[in-house]
């Protein structure tokens, strides 16, 4: 019984995923935007690879959310909130101190890894295994916190990052902003670094010890609590690092974070809770649908945060275990 | 008994669950570099006994000395970087994880890498599970489970060694198997450990001492052939249930 509505569910979660890309086409044709010429395929071979490499960066600050999530239950609202403090801090660096964005993660990794550590220290490690509402509650109080703190500093005015703005050519038609291609490669580098050590260092293991069973993990010696410091450490500097890469590729204000928590979060609705690869295959996911839907739907930008809104509430009333997350709940 | 014989003193400990007196005012004394083995009828207390001595529960009132300590109210990580390790009634391995990385989660951050490497590997031979290093947990059978579980709780070469229900649900060879270890790590290497079991031929053939528990107070202790015949004990299990 239950195996068949699995398999049901799975099936319509495709379905769906099948519809969701196939709107923007559908739109598209019936507006007149497709046009179904080289030019046109090209444009679109474009936009695909845009996507592609945004989600590469969409997936890296999500898997800092479902780290949090996996391993402690924490729905942490503010994970956005930390990506545009990323932002800002990578700004910083570049206007004032002159420090070349890509540099800066140097200094603003361990920054945003110390951030974290004390938030966990100070706010959540009383609170992670009790009610969840309270760490939400924290989380999102959090969250304003910051908001407010960074406008009362740089007010509510957008801020861009001019950085490597040329395009790269692939073909004589196909173009992919320098930017992008440098995001990309250093969202796919520190993605695979984490993973790398998630898996082969021994704290990454009781990292994911915990995550399976904190109360085995408190047995076999694991000190829990500062495992979740670590974790919120390097969530946070996942989120940050999510920032400044995203900084020099688009304008960023304080209310930016808002988009990008959910963003995160359909992703990790999509890939499935608390897993690592299904982050990261969302994240692929997402971006490639927000591109479709700027690229081919009149006034498209505007439409792109009810893609990640309408990709979360369908995949949760579809299969809220989304792609390649637990069965449990 | 002389201290220096007495791995855990046990004095007057308390856990209530709302109504239900799981462990009431329970003491006993585990003597040092022994086989011991705590019994009693389902419910008695036993598995909330060992839940607290290892801090994954926390008592409501009670001492338990260890080497000079008090160690109610640690956390489970320090009580058992303090040298006492457990298996659990119903096995608690982590199923997503391989045999060896289930094996390395139990090494103390303090132990170097390639010690924990060797010690784990040397305990993955000694329970004969080396060919199942890459398994993931979860494709173990259930004995083999008991197995990891049981060479996880070595990893860091605790000195009181608690098991619960080691006998349930595991083949006699398997049993067998798991026994010889224990007499080798009590026999060779002088660790003391405890042991809740319902299969009374393992209590009455490799416990040098039992200790009996009934609604969570000790009702009797001894050898185990004196307990056999104790008028309270068989009061206990035929009884009154
Ligand atoms: N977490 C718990 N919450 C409530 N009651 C519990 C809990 N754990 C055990 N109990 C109760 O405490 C009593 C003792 O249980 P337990 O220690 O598991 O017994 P044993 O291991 O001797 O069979 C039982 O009545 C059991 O139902
Ligand atoms: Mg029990």
């Amino acid at each position: 019984m239950q195996e068949k509505a699995e398999i049901r569910s799975k099936y319509w979660l495709a379905v769906f995923l099948v519809a969701a890309y196939t709107i923007p086409f559908a739109v598209g044709i019936y507006t007149e935007n497709v046009f179904f010429d080289l030019q046109w395929l090209a444009d679109l071979t474009t936009v695909i690879l845009n996507g592609i490499m945004q989600g590469g960066v969409y997936a890296m600050f999500a898997v800092g959310l479902t780290l949090i999530f996996g391993v402690m239950r924490i729905i942490n609202v503010a994970h956005g909130e930390l990506v545009m403090l990323g932002a800002y801090l990578t700004w910083m660096f570049f206007f004032y101190v002159g420090v070349d964005p890509l540099l800066a993660l140097f200094i603003t990794l361990p920054i945003a890894f110390v951030i974290g550590l004390l938030i966990q220290k100070l706010l959540l490690n009383a609170v992670v295994g009790g009610p969840e509402l309270t760490p939400l509650l924290i989380t999102f109080g959090m969250g304003l916190t910051i908001i407010h703190i960074v406008e009362a500093i740089f007010t509510t005015d957008y801020r861009t990052i001019p950085y490597a703005p040329d395009a790269f050519q692939l073909t004589e038609t196909i173009a992919v902003s320098r930017s992008k291609i440098i995001s990309f490669v250093m969202a796919a580098f520190i993605s695979i670094t984490v993973f790398i050590f998630l898996k082969i260092h021994r704290i990454g293991k009781a990292i994911r010890a915990t995550a399976q069973n904190a109360d085995v993990a408190m047995v076999c010696g694991i000190n829990i609590f500062h495992i979740y410091m670590i974790t919120s450490g390097l969530a946070a500097a996942l989120a940050v690092a999510g920032g400044a890469l995203v900084s020099i590729q688009f304008g960023f204000n304080p209310e930016t974070g808002v988009l990008y928590t959910l963003q995160a979060f359909a992703i990790i609705v999509l890939g499935g809770r608390g897993h690592y690869i299904g982050a990261l295959i969302g994240g692929v996911m997402l971006a490639v649908i927000e591109s479709l839907i700027s690229f081919m739907i009149p006034n498209g930008t505007a439409m792109v945060e009810i893609a990640s809104y309408g990709m979360m509430v369908f995949v949760l009333l579809i299969r809220p275990r989304g792609l390649m997350g637990p069965k449990e709940n | 008994m002389a201290d220096m014989e007495i791995a855990l003193d046990i004095q007057h400990l308390k856990k209530y669950f709302g109504g239900i007196k799981a462990v009431d005012g329970c003491t006993f004394q585990v003597p040092r570099g022994q086989i011991s083995g705590l019994i009693g009828p389902n419910g008695s207390g036993k598995t909330t006994t060992f839940n607290l001595l290892t801090g994954v529960l926390e008592a409501d009132s009670g001492e338990v000395i260890y080497n000079g300590e008090n160690i109610v109210g640690l956390k489970p990580y320090e009580i058992f970087n303090r040298g006492i390790s457990r298996t659990f009634q119903i096995t608690r391995i982590y199923r997503e994880m391989t045999v060896f990385e289930n094996m390395l989660s139990a090494s103390s951050m303090k132990m170097p890498v390639r010690e924990a490497r060797e010690r784990a590997e040397q305990l993955m031979e000694f329970v004969t599970l080396t060919k199942l290093r890459g398994e993931y947990g979860g494709n173990l059978s259930y004995g083999q489970q008991k197995l990891l579980e049981f060479a996880r709780a070595l990893m860091t070469d605790p000195d009181l060694i608690l098991l619960d229900e080691p006998a349930a649900g595991v083949n006699r060879t398997l049993l067998n198997n798991l026994l010889d270890h224990i007499h080798h790590l009590q026999e060779e290497q002088g660790k003391t450990i405890l042991i809740v079991e319902h299969d009374m031929n393992v209590i009455m053939n490799h416990c040098e001492k039992v200790f009996v528990l009934d609604y969570g107070v000790k009702i009797a202790e001894g050898l185990p052939e004196d307990i056999q015949t104790n008028e309270d004990v068989i009061e206990a299990y035929f009884g009154h249930r």
